[in-house]
């Protein structure tokens, strides 16, 4: 029995189909392995973290469980879930972003004089250090700096200028638009990418007919490239909701400026209540699988007309409302058939 | 199919990982338990050179140790961790890192001190230790009392210690010490003799209403040179002010490490301008009448030291330490000067004076690595002029120091009960006022609502008061002191 196995599965290793999986899994064993050390075990081991009551130095035996102590927690008091306000800031500033980003790489990824340097120009600050941009930026709103000085130039006077980061009004979007200016060019480097695989032929065919600029967008362009839409959007809403860097280097999240992040990072290095923080880490995962569902959702219902190259959605549901009316005819007439005999 | 197999096998890898958690575990609370059982027969008094520190025999205690002539051919590689990254580079202004290894390697030229400095220590050192894998010699950061014999070796008990080393019941637990300090710092107030003088301030203000008195007369006398200049944005300079409310508030000893943890509503108003109440409230005047910088969200710090020694600032609030760093910013070295805090107590200046970083040693290094720290940390402290030059109290005690306040005691905080060592890093934690402890957000947030007007002082301090009343209760901590 056991030599069949054996040679029943040496001969499968050495068959074409055998040999193609166990290269496949030779190769993919080294990424998963260092997914599984630099990723996932610490993961588990912070989800764990979550149900105890514990500091970092805090030896393996000492550290105290508390079920779900930590969740309530977390969900109870007002400066943690408080905080998730303040990404939505962030997430307008991430739909101004990619609108701004769709019109630059509309505009950029036809034939434009200079077009090369502007994308350089634009993708720029997006290779510039997170820290180092805070810096720059913590300098550039200073009562009196750079940014008022410019705004002086123009005609405003100083007195009439808000305090871009003391003024609590404004101070939020003060720090939404380093971002915004931060990742706005990867953005649209990603979309100029995504545009660029369209067929010109399209182009050709759709001015033939008739159709504008603007239209031509509508129809032909963002179908086609409606998946880096859904992934640049992902990334997005998951970036406004995890907004971390520039808080902390410009403000060091104080004043009204501290998003889920940075009280996560309080809570967790100065107070030390490192369970708490892990489930607050828990809890910020649950909401992001979340909108990452919803948006899936959201972008099927929208770009449902371009699931398939031939038929239109409403065709898509009539053809298969067809089917499956005859599928439940053909069972009835066997069951007939049957109960006849 | 196959799939599932993978997938069972990944779960069985995975649950087998975790079980491996659980063993080293179990080696640690023995470790733990070992070390605590030899700790308590220590403790229990013996002054054979074995006993004092927790290994086993054939070292030579801190206090056996005779400079010069013990070990100079002991051969030794050893690494020393600490914050002082200015000290790495040949610009400083001082005696640097390479220079004091020079000096010990002329009496122990066979011991090799690999110095590594980090300018995130407080969060890294954490880091090191609890990855297990930590240097010879490091500064010992923010671990709990009861975790101390974990980490880091004794030196001695807390007798022979301390007629040797002053502060050195800065990180003392069940009468063993396991910190030498490298240098001792005092709270006041650092400050341009010029802007004060020219502003008619004579006398050194001896209470808050004076001070405020004093700021006031500065900003009539030159509306563009700011009185007291917060560094609001750094935060660490925020949480330094909570190094204020016990020995400089209160004149008294065991405020900080015996009382506090004990006292109901340590943040109310005691009417006679002491206490925390009055060091915050400064603060806030200060603030809401004007007396400090116009944008507090964007102060800078280095520029501050050049700002300070041109007379564009009156002073600030920062601990002895700050004091050389104002007198390097500027040309005008001479008009920088350091005063006590602005609070008496029964009429009288107190000035608190502790422990900055201390040296610990690795508990699991080998025996030639700790005898060669041990050698290390005494040459540093006693023959190397490290605590002079860096405008530290005297750590030896007698020895020079260049801080000296006219009429002002330096007193040094007590050293908590035994068993209640760990309660005030309790009571931070739990409360998250992180009192001495890194709580930055709450004196920012004082600022912020003095220039906003939202909120008042009172209010604050009975928020502040109701924290810690929880915390107590959670933690069972009893209320005996008002």
């Amino acid at each position: 029995m056991a030599n069949k196995k054996q040679s029943g599965f040496g001969k499968w290793a050495s068959s074409r189909k055998g040999q193609q999986v166990i290269i496949c899994a030779a190769f993919a064993i080294i990424p998963l392995l260092l997914l599984l050390v630099f990723t996932y075990i610490p993961f588990g081991e912070m989800v764990k973290f979550s149900f105890y009551k514990m500091k970092y130095t805090t030896p393996v035996e000492k550290r105290e469980f508390v079920g779900l102590a930590n969740y309530i927690d977390v969900f109870t008091r007002k400066d943690c879930f408080g905080a998730l306000k303040l990404s939505l800031y962030y997430i307008v500033g991430a739909l101004v972003q990619l609108v701004l980003a769709l019109f630059l790489a509309t505009l950029l990824s036809f034939r434009v004089k200079g077009g090369n340097l502007f994308k350089g120009f634009i993708f720029f600050p997006y290779l510039i250090s997170g820290i180092a941009v805070g810096f720059i930026f913590k300098f550039f709103f200073t009562r009196g700096f750079v940014f008022d000085s410019i705004l002086q130039l123009c005609g405003f006077s100083l007195d009439n200028l808000p305090y871009w980061l003391k003024d609590q009004s404004v101070n939020n979007w003060t720090l939404v638009s380093t971002s915004v200016w931060r990742y706005l060019g990867q953005m649209m480097v990603l979309f100029i990418g995504a545009i660029m695989s369209v067929d010109a032929e399209l182009y050709e065919a759709a001015e033939l007919d008739g159709a504008n600029k603007f239209q031509q967008f509508r129809y032909i362009i963002l179908p086609s490239i409606k998946t880096i839409v859904t992934l640049n959007v992902i990334l997005a809403i998951t970036g406004s909701l995890s907004a971390f860097e520039q808080p902390f280097v410009i403000t060091t999240g104080a004043n009204g400026t501290g998003t889920y992040f940075i009280i996560m990072n309080k809570i967790a290095h100065t107070s030390q209540k490192v369970g708490l923080a892990s489930a607050m880490a828990v809890v910020l995962l649950l909401i992001i699988l979340i909108c990452a569902a919803l948006q899936k959702l959201f972008f099927e219902y929208i770009f449902k007309d371009s699931s398939s190259d031939d038929e239109s959605y409403k065709a898509k549901k009539l053809r298969k409302k067809q089917e499956r009316d005859t599928k439940k005819y053909m069972k009835q007439m066997a069951v007939s058939a049957k109960g006849g005999k | 199919m196959k799939t599932k197999r993978i997938a069972c096998i990944a779960m069985a890898g995975l649950m087998a990982a975790s079980l491996a958690g659980c063993g080293s575990g179990d080696d640690k609370a023995d470790a733990t338990t070992k070390a605590a059982t030899e700790a308590a027969t220590e403790a229990a008094g013996s002054d054979s050179a074995d006993d004092t520190t927790a290994d086993a025999e054939g070292i030579k205690s801190y206090a056996d140790i005779q400079l010069g002539t013990d070990f100079t051919d002991l051969s030794a590689e050893i690494k020393f961790y600490n914050n002082r990254t200015d000290m790495d580079s040949d610009d400083y202004g001082g005696k640097n890192w390479k220079q004091y290894l020079e000096d010990f390697n002329k009496e122990y030229p066979n011991i090799k001190v690999d110095v590594i400095t980090d300018t995130n220590y407080a969060d890294d050192a954490l880091t090191h230790l609890q990855s297990g894998n930590y240097e010879t010699v490091m500064c010992i950061p923010a671990v709990d009392m009861a975790d101390l014999s974990t980490y880091f070796m004794s030196f001695g008990d807390y007798d022979t210690m301390s007629s040797l080393v002053n502060y050195s019941n800065r990180w003392l637990y069940q009468g063993q010490v396991y910190g030498v300090p490298l240098a001792a710092t005092t709270q006041g107030i650092v400050y341009n003799k010029k802007v004060f003088a020219d502003a008619g301030v004579t006398d050194v203000p001896k209470t808050p209403e004076e001070f405020i008195a004093a700021l006031k007369a500065i900003k009539d006398k030159n509306p563009d040179c700011i009185p007291l200049y917060t560094n609001y944005a750094a935060g660490w300079t925020m949480g330094a002010w909570d190094d204020y409310i016990s020995i400089t508030a209160t004149g008294d000893a065991t405020y900080k490490n015996q009382k506090l943890a004990h006292t109901k509503d340590p943040f109310k108003n005691y009417g006679d301008d002491t206490h925390a109440y009055a060091v915050y409230k400064i603060l806030y005047d200060a603030v809401s009448q004007g007396l400090t910088e116009d944008d507090y969200s964007t102060t800078d710090w280095e520029s501050c030291k050049g700002m300070i020694n041109n007379g564009e600032i009156g002073c600030m609030v920062l601990g002895s330490w700050a004091y050389p760093q104002m007198e390097a910013g500027g040309p005008n070295a001479d008009d920088i000067g350091y005063i006590p805090f602005p609070i008496s107590v029964n009429g009288k200046q107190y000035a608190s004076s502790g422990a900055d970083y201390c040296y610990g040693i690795n508990v699991n290094a080998s025996d030639d690595e700790k005898q060669a720290a041990l050698v290390f940390v005494k040459w540093m402290t006693e023959k190397s002029g490290y605590a002079y030059n860096e405008d530290s109290l005297a750590i030896v005690p007698g020895s020079e120091s260049k801080i000296s306040f006219d009429g002002v005691d330096f007193v040094a905080d007590e050293a908590a009960l035994e068993g209640e060592e760990d309660y005030l890093n309790q009571l931070n934690s739990e409360s998250e006022l992180n009192v001495s402890n890194g709580g930055n957000d709450k004196i920012q947030a004082i600022i912020e609502h003095a220039a906003n007007g939202d909120m008042s002082f009172d209010d604050i301090m009975a928020e502040w008061n109701q924290k810690w009343s929880d915390a107590q209760e959670s933690l069972g901590i009893e209320v005996t002191e008002k």
